[in-house]
């Protein structure tokens, strides 16, 4: 058999098997190509807000929080909203303190989660839900943020922000089109475990299906450069 | 059909090559170490010294209300931990990434100074960083785009190791901050990752025109091919047995008549 005829063969029946992976591939790779990834990561669904402190409502020192606290660790002082907060870490647990007052302001509570979600979220959409995640964190959460609350919002591919109890920062957001994305990765390196592209799967699919490529170059070379043959008694 | 075939193809003179590539790069992903490319071979862990709020001395910082009024306006200030030494970083500016444009100083929390991130310092904190045999080889400022880490939008120190893997160390140049190590090994992957996102201009994105451009025309490609198949499974050619018979008919067709006649 000639290298034409051997291709055509391989190429017919590995695409018989592996067609579908080939359909997979390209159209999970072509939705990760086109929405730019900025988009995807949910940039555009929040501000960021550049707040300068207000040196002027600044009335507790840093000797006071010490004093206080004197394990305290990783300490900062910054906006919430527009008010000063100490944030710190306190016998492994997150803290947060007005700066004006002294007072503690964590964990947040649920109207403070949602004013701070109005003031982050870059659109103009009512809130649809909002709960507050202790225990288990969602797929889309790592655990580290908890506890938090998740903010939905009633808009376009469903936005979601979450924002830590502790720290009142927006730890994470998450629309459609991302969760769409995370699926069709999975899709892509043809993982169902893990999301890890070392999978034996992978690696018989990429292998076969580079010869099946292989050969379908073949026959492209011969069809097309060499055009051997007319088409009118090709097979295909 | 015959449409279905054209289109396959001249899709598959125009995609051929970048499919392969695709392929041979992901099957690459597949079996790359994947411990070894993440660049991290000779990167030493450490554990940032507790803050320690008084010194010797027993002179404490000052106060950040103090500083807070004599820099730039900041969103925030943090107490962080340079070799072991306490500094306040001032953020102007917040990027909604680290690796996006950050305004930032550099405080000494007793002095009070500003302090500038210099040669000196960078190697510093890539030294303690790195458990490698090499020595420091050169240390350059560099502004972005930085070719090893693409996305990085601040300017940096790169300070390079001179050892087997060529290891690079990133420091963000206005905080000190350790960004990422990088080395032959990394770069290696990188090369494969360009290939396969055809990131041919170093954006360290797979949002380009081309990879757009190709990833539809592949489609095309595909799914002409996808109909294909199923068309040739309904005509029958993918019959096993049928395609043997008719494979032994034409052997025996093309044996010479004079080698029969010997016979």
């Amino acid at each position: 058999m000639t290298l034409l005829k051997i291709s055509r063969k391989l190429h017919k029946w590995l695409m018989l098997f592996l067609g579908i992976q080939f359909v997979i591939w390209s159209v999970t790779g072509a939705y990760m190509v086109i929405f730019d990834i900025d988009y995807i990561h949910g940039d555009s669904l929040v501000i960021q807000h550049q707040t300068p402190i207000d040196v002027n409502k600044v009335n507790i020192s840093l000797n006071d929080v010490i004093k206080k606290y004197p394990d305290a660790q990783n300490i900062e002082l910054a906006v919430l909203i527009d008010l000063p907060v100490y944030r710190f870490k306190n016998e492994h647990m997150d803290m947060m303190l007005n700066a004006s007052s002294g007072e503690v302001i964590s964990p947040i509570n649920e109207v403070m989660a949602v004013k701070l979600a109005k003031h982050y979220y870059s659109a103009d959409d009512d809130i649809s839900e909002i709960e507050l995640l202790t225990d288990k964190a969602p797929f889309e959460l790592s655990k580290r943020h908890l506890p938090a609350y998740r903010i939905n919002f009633e808009a376009f591919a469903s936005p979601s922000l979450y924002i830590n109890a502790y720290s009142g920062k927006v730890v994470t957001k998450r629309h459609e089109f991302w969760r769409l994305f995370d699926w069709m990765f999975r899709f892509h390196i043809a993982d169902y475990q893990d999301g890890e592209p070392d999978n034996l799967l992978l690696f018989l699919l990429s292998i076969l299906g580079l010869f099946a490529a292989l050969t379908g170059l073949v026959l492209t070379y011969y069809r097309v450069i060499k055009n051997k043959r007319k088409r009118s008694n090709a097979i295909y | 059909m015959r449409f279905i075939k054209l289109i396959h193809k001249w899709t598959s003179l125009f995609v051929g090559i970048q499919l392969l590539l695709w392929l041979v790069s992901g099957f690459y992903f597949n079996i790359m170490d994947h411990d070894k490319v993440r660049g991290n071979q000779y990167r030493a862990k450490i554990k940032p010294a507790p803050e320690v709020y008084f010194n010797m001395n027993n002179a404490s910082f000052i106060d950040p209300k103090t500083i807070l009024a004599e820099f730039d306006k900041s969103q925030s200030l943090k107490i962080i931990s340079v070799l072991d030494k306490p500094y306040y970083l001032l953020t102007h500016q917040t990027g909604l990434y680290r690796h996006f444009y950050n305004n930032q100083t550099l405080v000494n929390a007793y002095s009070g100074e500003e302090v500038v991130v210099d040669q000196n310092m960078a190697s510093k904190i890539a030294n303690i960083s790195y458990n490698g045999p090499g020595k420091i080889q050169s240390v350059t400022l560099q502004k972005p785009p930085i070719e090893d880490i693409p996305k990085e939008k601040n300017t940096v120190w790169q300070i390079n190791f001179k050892d087997n893997v060529n290891t690079s160390v990133y420091v963000n140049a206005n905080s000190g901050r350790l960004i990422k190590h990088s080395d032959d090994d990394k770069r290696f992957a990188d090369f494969f990752f360009m290939l396969h996102f055809m990131d041919y201009a170093s954006e360290g994105s797979f949002n380009n025109w081309q990879i757009i451009l190709f990833s539809i025309i592949t489609l095309w490609l595909v799914l002409s091919g996808f109909i294909w198949t199923v068309e040739l499974g309904f005509k029958g050619h993918y019959k096993f047995s049928l395609s043997i018979r008719k494979n032994r008919k034409q052997r025996i067709s093309e044996v010479p008549l004079s080698a029969v006649d010997k016979k």
